[in-house]
């Protein structure tokens, strides 16, 4: 009977299964045979060759490839920042009972709706420095005074990393606005009879009861962060100086462009398992807590 | 799908004995195997040859040429299929397609830079049989040129473009200056009439400088003008760490960036280098051959009429360069249609489709012949005009890893140009030890 029910409960997931396997287990073991080979797709006279781990040997002393993982490490650590703490903040104004509550959410959601490539298409055209709205903000008709922010590289990966607080901080508030939907409201009635104030009601209630959710948003967050391509590809093509060259936007350069499948197939797994230690460090500490403190 | 049916053949056979209770999905996946054949059955029409093209500027001048074609061959039908607008995603589409052995494309436009690599990587058809030296001779050389590859040649040139310095006619006639001949004489006439025009919102220069494929060319025109270059000419050393190179580079991020020009030309391709022009915000522009239509269109430029155009500046005692641009029609190698393809490229790239292309679309004719025509110098005397450019115009280093050469280049040139205070030999010595481990790489393939 057990049985059984097992090999139903197999059948049943079996679909399930065979999509990840197709669409996400065969691409991955691919990359990874591919960045064990020397591959020139422009050059098929070298053949295919076997190289073992040469790829990633040259990987770590590729100045360029060490300059980008820092590049995406200021990106991930301060996006993931801003975007939980405005996401925090914009949870908490939207969770209040007000008129127009409604349609507040639903306006807080369109930055996330609207289609990456867009988005950044628009930041791009706000900063512009001729002609750009966030110069005429700031200087109206002083021209002079504009300021080129895509051309200096600091500010080009500022701005680069504001595109993406805007986009995705209202993501982050709708995975906290669930965490907060979840405290039971007798809570603050009864901290509100002991006489207690806005402060220490959100310090000892509201803190430690959404921690969970904010945990949930930073896993989602940090992971899709190091994913980053589509906003530094349409804003700057990972210029000026390489200042904005992502660590996917310069393994895409490498197998598209270039067509180094091998070394850019080498490129995309280093982040592949950056990403993966990062969710299990991110599973087993962070997820056991939260299975703790949450119960 | 030749991997791919091999493999449902074989399902087949052994599906003869299969258990009754299978066989429901036999029959599913059976059906499927007849769908996709059915479709590649429908794939394969005769006389069918299909055109990959980037998205054109103005579709209808191709579709014209196209329609008349039709009535020329009324054999032989053209499927266009229209990929990315710019050169570079273009450029990833029909890689993609040609490295997989894609019979479904069989003429499609290679950039000037791209010969060596589909030639090499055996994309492009060797077209030496059927391109005769005598026909060649009726084309401008620079493009021949870039399409031949070790003795070879693999396309037809369609349109050329070259690097045009534009300036503003009015400004120069009205300080008395001729366009200036050097870079140095272009930044005093720019002071000069800076001074005078005592207005904060206009510059000296506009041109390309975002790290991209522009830069490339932008660069190697300062490079070039110095008397200096990249690869020497049997194309095995790098040259990039010579004092001429390091001087022109030196200038552009001393004199150019920021100065002359603005700093938010480090973010810039030809759109918005042309945008500061025809906003009358800068007085002298580097830009190709389209440029002219646009500057001079009152609708959209504020400055139409009062533009004048000729060769790029040079250092002194050096003379002026502009880089090699254009498209040319090459036949896939992979294609099944060979005769009806190389008919459609004759037409294509023929005396009468030149002309219509440049009166259509202001594109340049690569036909020597063309330029001679009085019905041409009447209608598009702007074209005739650019003829010393497009003679004098110098094609990037010739490899058939061309596109890793570039990405080198743009991240060098990007980078000593927009920090101040660049070690620009340092950078140069990077830049050229990775360009040798290129080359290395491509010598690999020469016996």
């Amino acid at each position: 009977m057990i049985a059984k029910q097992h090999r139903l409960s197999l059948v049943l997931i079996s679909p399930a299964l065979l999509v990840l396997v197709v669409f996400i287990g065969a691409p991955v073991i691919q990359s990874v045979s591919l960045s064990l080979h020397r591959i020139v797709i422009s050059l098929p006279q070298l053949q295919t060759p076997f190289v073992g781990l040469a790829n990633y040997q040259e990987l770590l002393h590729d100045a360029v490839a060490r300059h980008s993982f820092w590049v995406t490490i200021v990106f991930v650590s301060t996006t993931t920042f801003f975007e939980l703490a405005l996401g925090l903040l914009l949870a908490l104004l939207i969770h209040r009972r007000f008129p127009g509550r409604g349609g507040l959410r639903a306006c807080v959601l369109i930055p996330w709706a609207i289609p990456t490539v867009v988005s950044a298409q628009m930041w791009r055209f706000l900063f512009n420095d001729a002609y750009g709205m966030i110069n005429y903000a700031i200087f109206g008709h002083r021209v002079t005074a504009y300021v080129p922010w895509l051309a200096e590289p600091g500010m080009a990966l500022c701005a680069v990393i504001l595109a993406d607080i805007w986009k995705t901080s209202s993501f982050a508030a709708l995975l906290i606005l669930a965490g907060l939907q979840i405290i039971p409201e007798e809570l603050y009635q009864a901290a509100r009879v002991d006489g207690a104030g806005l402060w220490r009601r959100f310090w000892h209630i509201t803190w430690p009861l959404v921690r969970p959710a904010l945990l949930v948003a930073l896993l989602f967050r940090t992971i899709d962060a190091f994913r980053v391509f589509d906003l530094a590809f349409v804003m700057t093509q990972g210029g000026p100086a390489d200042a904005t060259n992502v660590l996917q936007l310069y393994g895409y350069k490498k197998m598209f462009i270039e067509g180094w499948m091998g070394y850019g197939s080498a490129i995309s797994v280093s982040v592949f398992v950056m990403i993966l230690i990062l969710a299990i460090v991110y599973v087993r500490i962070v997820g056991r807590r939260l299975l703790e403190k949450s119960l | 799908m030749p991997i791919g049916s091999g493999q449902e053949r074989r399902d087949e056979k052994s599906g003869m004995n299969i258990e009754p209770v299978k066989r429901k999905v036999f029959l599913l996946l059976s059906l499927g195997l007849i769908f996709i054949g059915a479709s590649q059955l429908g794939a394969q029409q005769p006389k069918a040859v299909t055109f990959l093209t980037w998205k054109p500027n103005q579709p209808e001048v191709w579709d014209r040429l196209i329609e008349r074609f039709h009535q020329e061959h009324p054999k032989i039908r053209v499927q266009v299929q229209v990929g990315p607008h710019s050169s570079t995603e273009y450029h990833a589409i029909v890689t993609q397609r040609l490295k997989n052995k894609d019979a479904s494309v069989d003429v499609f436009f290679m950039d000037v830079i791209w010969p060596p690599e589909f030639a090499s990587a055996g994309w492009a058809l060797d077209l030496t049989p059927r391109f005769s030296k005598e026909e060649q001779r009726q084309f401008l050389t620079a493009p021949i040129a870039a399409n031949t590859y070790h003795g070879k040649i693999y396309g037809i040139p369609s349109f050329i473009d070259a690097g045009l310095f534009y300036y503003r006619k009015d400004l120069l006639k009205k300080y008395g200056f001729d366009p200036p001949r050097s870079w140095m004489e272009m930044l005093t006439q720019g002071d000069v009439i800076l001074k005078g025009e005592a207005d904060p919102s206009l510059y000296v220069y506009s041109g390309q400088f975002k790290q991209y494929e522009g830069l490339v060319c932008d660069m190697l025109e300062f490079i070039w003008s110095r008397g200096g270059t990249v690869l020497n000419p049997a194309a095995d050393r790098v040259l990039l760490t010579d004092p001429t190179s390091i001087e022109a580079i030196t200038f552009v991020r001393d004199h150019i960036i920021g100065q002359a020009a603005p700093k938010g030309v480090v973010n810039y391709e030809e759109p918005e280098s042309l945008e500061l022009f025809i906003q009358g915000r800068a007085v002298f522009l580097r830009n190709w051959p389209y440029a002219w239509t646009v500057a001079n269109d009152p609708d959209k430029s504020k400055v139409a009429g009062k533009v004048g155009v000729g060769l790029l500046p040079a250092f002194v005692g050096h003379s002026s360069a502009s880089a090699l641009g254009g498209w040319q029609f090459a036949i896939s190698r992979w294609s099944k249609h060979l005769d009806e393809a190389w008919q459609f490229v004759q037409f294509m790239t023929s005396t009468e489709s030149q002309k219509m292309i440049a009166f259509l679309a202001g594109r340049a004719p690569t036909r020597m012949a063309v330029y001679e025509d009085p019905e041409f110098q009447e209608k598009v005397p702007h074209l005739k005009a650019f003829l010393p450019a497009f003679e004098k115009a110098r094609p990037r280093p010739m490899s058939s890893l061309y596109p890793m050469i570039s990405q080198e280049l743009q991240r060098f040139f990007s980078r000593a140009i927009t920090n101040k205070k660049s070690d620009v030999p340092a950078l140069a010595e990077r830049a050229s030890a990775n360009i040798a481990r290129v080359l290395q790489m491509e010598a690999l393939t020469r016996p």
